[in-house]
């Protein structure tokens, strides 16, 4: 018998009392530094949803997030860690932005489809990678991961600073060539209404990634295996599902949602691979899937709360004179009391919580 | 020959290799224990903002590290909390507190300092003269003129390396690690020896911090350990879990990283030499080291899980 306290308890309940609790810590930090936590929250609100162009601004950040959001998950529904989507998204950025410069004299029906592909694939490759160590080699994934992301950094520097893709710019900053007029994703947003808006049709492949997730955990018998191994490899063994083989597809899956991410940053937003262009969407988006419970709604609600405060704590800083990095904090006790669920489902008094049904 | 075993690149392995191996070890305490602790970063972190902050405050070095050292601990008391009270995910609160790390060192940075940056004259970890080796050549040039934490880190290599290996403490800590079901039977406190280790991995940690703020920069700067953290927990696994190995593996990885500074702008035939793929070695290397390819790494059997009293 499920009753409405124990539907809070399973559902918002954690996610929400551990945005609270660091919002709370948040402004007694802020106090204490001498301060005034209302002006810092205001300031904050106002930077992220202040005008249109500010809410514009604050989309543009929650497309990555998201879907890097949607490859950790995808990889915790299968019982797997995925530290490595930010990796992921920077190999899924190398591979749109190599193709679409490479074959930039294509015609966008063409290029676009085809860009998108190869950021898909780059990242698929790369989580494939740890998906196959795990299942081969009995390698834990987290290390793997870990160490990924790094590889990739370097990697990046080398190819873009005097490797083969390194091209001039008029920035002097090191970078791939431009990719092709037909790579790039539209401005959705007319000038008319939101002057010099960045907002690009990279939103409406996150939102088509949202429904890919839910239908392909829910809505195909892939997705029911997926998860019969999250609840339990060697149950979902016995039934027949051999958990290595999901093992490396679920990890290539997930690294195609993260390159898809890299890739709409490319071709959204820079048009061209900058070194070290990326601000670890993919770190964060541990924290937004989580705190999302892994749900395709939770996770969309997560990321625009974690974009809100990325963008709205840049114009904290600037007018009201408190770092920004204050935004880092609120996220990081977000993700330490999730972490310490157990503690959030003492609080509420819930005890022998039953397995989650499939 | 000059830039590949010159003094000059072996002295620098030797400065780039310690605050990892600081963060190594710290690695190889906690998880010999049970605890997986990935926000050895974070607490190297913590370290290298408070020693600097508190040295500026109090004007006395020894203050300055031990309020590091005590920071260090603080943020892995945490960890300690999350993961074997709360019985937490602890790469999650790993995560979770690496970015507390950086958003709290850098908010305080940015309200304490602003834009100017740390000050410039605060006291510093002095550099260890050897009498009479400093003057020889060669060996003077490499070993004559280290900062002295080199010196306690290789102190420490040969304390933690007996510690683990050779005491009762040190086997009961390794027997928490592997079976700790077991040592609770013997009636060793499973709880109580992994808090300490966890604590000690912040504290060593925090020490590579203050190697890197108090005696090679000499200021703080945001995110300055720039997953250092994460070079040492890949020099722990390459090094097996033991602080010989970790010490090891720490000396490769800082020799690569040597290797990239003093092989800088040298060029094959009409090629520039890609320095930058040098730093990916210590990554690819654990990648396959802990797939076998290279030797065999094995994690302490209980390694990364929470540990829960029958009847409870």
């Amino acid at each position: 018998m499920r009753q409405p306290s124990s539907q809070w308890a399973q559902g918002p309940a954690v996610p929400i009392i551990s945005v609270l609790v660091a919002l709370v810590l948040g402004a007694i930090f802020v106090l204490v530094s001498g301060h005034n936590p209302i002006s810092a929250y205001g300031a904050l609100l106002l930077g992220a949803f202040g005008s249109p162009y500010d809410i514009t601004e604050t989309l543009v950040i929650a497309i990555p997030l998201t879907l890097s959001a949607l490859s950790v998950s995808v990889a915790f529904r299968t019982g797997l860690f995925n530290i490595g989507a930010q990796g992921q998204l920077l190999v899924g950025a190398l591979a749109a932005g190599w193709f679409g410069a490479q074959f930039a004299g294509l015609p966008g029906v063409v290029l676009l489809p085809l860009t998108i592909l190869a950021g898909i694939l780059g990242g698929a490759a790369y989580g494939a990678i740890a998906g196959w160590l795990k299942a081969a080699r009995g390698v834990n994934e987290v290390i793997t991961t870990i160490m990924q992301n790094y590889t990739v950094i370097y990697v990046m520097h080398w190819l873009l600073q005097d490797g083969p893709m390194s091209a001039p710019n008029a920035l002097g900053t090191p970078a791939s060539a431009p990719i092709g007029d037909g790579a790039v994703l539209p401005i959705i947003v007319p000038d008319s209404i939101v002057h010099l808006s960045r907002l690009h049709a990279g939103l409406l492949l996150a939102i088509l990634a949202v429904f890919v997730f839910w239908f392909l955990l829910w809505r195909t018998s892939l997705g029911y295996e997926l998860r019969a191994v999250g609840l339990g490899a060697r149950a979902a063994a016995q039934a027949g599902i051999d958990p290595k083989r999901r093992m490396v597809l679920v990890m290539a899956i997930a690294g195609g949602f993260a390159g898809l991410a890299g890739m709409i940053q490319v071709s959204g937003l820079f048009h061209r691979v900058y070194d070290g262009f990326s601000s670890g969407f993919g770190f964060d988006a541990i924290a937004v899937a989580l705190l999302g419970k892994n749900s395709p709604i939770g996770i969309t609600l997560a990321a625009l709360l974690f974009a809100a405060f990325q963008r709205g704590g840049t114009l904290m800083q600037s007018n009201a004179q408190i770092s920004s990095h204050l935004v880092e904090n609120i996220e990081a006790i977000v993700l330490f009391v999730i972490a310490a669920e157990t503690l959030v489902r003492a609080l509420t008094r819930r005890r022998g919580t039953p397995a989650e049904a499939l | 020959m000059e830039v590949l075993i010159g003094a000059g690149v072996l002295a620098a392995t030797l400065r780039l290799a310690t605050p990892i191996a600081f963060a190594a070890l710290g690695g190889v305490i906690t998880e010999r224990s049970g605890v997986t602790n990935i926000a050895l970063e974070g607490c190297m972190l913590v370290g290298a903002f408070f020693g600097i902050f508190v040295a500026d405050k109090s004007g006395s070095l020894a203050i300055a590290i031990g309020a590091a050292v005590l920071a260090g601990m603080l943020l892995a008391a945490l960890h300690a909390l999350a993961s074997i009270t709360w019985r937490a995910d602890q790469i999650v609160s790993g995560m979770a507190l690496n970015i507390l790390a950086l958003g709290l060192t850098s908010y305080l940075n940015y309200d304490q300092y602003g834009t100017t940056g740390t000050p410039a004259d605060l006291p510093g970890v002095p550099t260890l003269t050897l009498p009479g080796v400093s003057a020889l050549p060669f060996v003077g040039d490499v070993i004559g003129k280290q900062n002295s934490l080199v010196w306690v880190m290789f102190i420490l290599v040969v304390v933690l390396q007996l510690f683990l290996f050779r005491t009762v403490p040190g086997l009961r800590l390794r027997a928490v690690g592997e079976h700790p079901r077991a040592a609770d039977t013997v009636g060793i406190d499973v709880r109580r020896t992994r808090y300490w280790a966890v604590l000690a991995s912040g504290a060593l940690a925090a020490l590579g911090g203050v190697y890197l703020s108090m005696a090679v920069s000499g200021s703080f700067t945001d995110n300055m350990t720039n997953g250092r953290g994460f070079i040492g927990l890949a020099a722990l696994i390459f090094g097996r879990w033991t602080p010989v190995g970790a010490l090891v593996a720490s000396l490769i990885f800082g020799y690569g990283d040597a290797l990239s500074v003093s092989l800088q702008g040298a060029s094959i035939g009409d090629l520039r030499f890609p320095v930058q793929l040098l730093s990916v070695i210590p990554y690819v290397l654990t990648i396959l080291a802990v797939a076998g390819c290279v030797g065999r790494s094995r994690a302490p059997a209980a390694d990364g899980l929470p540990y829960e009293k029958e009847g409870h």
